[in-house]
């Protein structure tokens, strides 16, 4: 009795005999024409695959391009801080709006807002005090002070 | 033992080729086309049994190549060049006119033959065509892509995703069926 090995073996063996058949009877052979035809439609083919390449590429490029400037224009935008900068220097000095040291910056302001606040003060109370007769002076004085702390105030 | 169909490029030669391919050389696409043409005509031949069918099948699998060659990775090349080939002529056969236009063309070339009586060289080949019509669907094409594919039994199982035993059984009974409708 064969045993599964043998048979396998006997079933390959058939099989190569048997394909001897189709080789017996070859199938037609492609034309030459239709090798050249064919060669022209894979020539067509690659040129279109490259253009289509360059396009792809082109594209990408382009893309690119527009994200690259979208996002420096986002980044302009963002450093829309220096407008703000310009238009608070021309509020407040701009010794205290470019200095870091924001404590000395703190304390100068402070110092002359009481300065302004007293002399705004003073001549309210020189003004209830115009009939003691010696009003208008005391008035030009504190005018020729509040004068001066503005200038000081300006330059930082 | 199987009969060379025709001289196979070594295998450096082939992967140089296919690397020109992936290039895009033109002349690498060429010689795929010089070494290929015939055995995959064959196959489209025996699967049609109409030559200008299998002439648009053999124009429409290298102008695929050019497209997907970038998708063969690694392993049998002759493998993957079937595989496209099978699935070229099965996107054919789903052709619902074209599957027409196959099945009235078989039929008149069943009937020219019943009348015909003698038998040339050439008559004797279309014997083979019309015994293999004979056999299923399935065997035929498994008995026509191991002829013209020369893939060894396990990439057959491989590429049919279905046990090596049992490619090797249907290949066995119908090649056997075959023998004897030639007879």
């Amino acid at each position: 009795m064969d045993t599964k090995d043998d048979k396998n073996f006997k079933a390959l063996e058939n099989i190569h005999e048997y394909e001897g058949i189709l080789s017996q009877y070859p199938a037609p052979e492609p034309g030459e024409e239709l090798i050249a035809d064919i060669k022209v439609k894979i020539a067509k083919a690659l040129q279109h695959k490259s253009v289509f390449r360059r396009r792809v590429y082109k594209m990408a490029a382009v893309a690119a391009a527009v994200i690259m400037v979208a996002a420096i224009s986002l980044l302009f935008e963002k450093g829309g801080g220096e407008p703000e900068k310009v238009i608070y220097a021309s509020i407040i000095p701009a010794a205290i709006w470019e200095s870091t040291d924001l404590a000395a910056d703190d304390a100068e302001l402070a110092t002359l807002t009481a300065e302004i606040e007293e002399t705004e003060h003073q001549i309210l109370s020189v003004q209830f005090d115009q009939g003691n007769g010696n009003g208008d002076k005391a008035l030009v004085e504190l005018e020729a002070e509040l004068i001066e702390i503005n200038s000081d105030f300006w330059k930082g | 033992m199987r009969r060379k169909l025709e001289n196979m490029a070594g295998q450096d030669d082939l992967e140089q080729m296919i690397a020109g391919c992936k290039a895009g050389n033109g002349e690498a696409f060429e010689q795929l086309l010089d070494i290929y043409a015939k055995r995959c005509y064959g196959y489209f031949y025996r699967l049609t049994g109409n030559k200008a069918i299998s002439d648009d099948l053999l124009s429409e699998l290298f102008v695929r190549l050019v497209v997907k060659i970038g998708s063969f990775k690694d392993g049998s090349f002759e493998s993957w060049l079937f595989k496209v080939a099978s699935n070229i002529f099965y996107d054919y056969l789903r052709g619902k006119q074209r599957q027409k236009k196959l099945l009235e063309g078989r039929k008149a070339q069943f009937e020219s033959a019943a009348v015909e009586t003698g038998q040339s060289h050439d008559e004797r080949l279309d014997e083979l065509q019309r015994q293999l019509e004979k056999l299923d669907a399935d065997t035929r094409e498994l008995i026509i892509l191991r002829f013209y594919s020369q893939l060894s039994f396990r990439e057959l199982a491989k590429m049919r995703s279905e046990p090596i035993g049992t490619t090797l059984s249907k290949l066995h009974r119908g090649l056997e069926k075959l023998r004897k409708l030639m007879e």
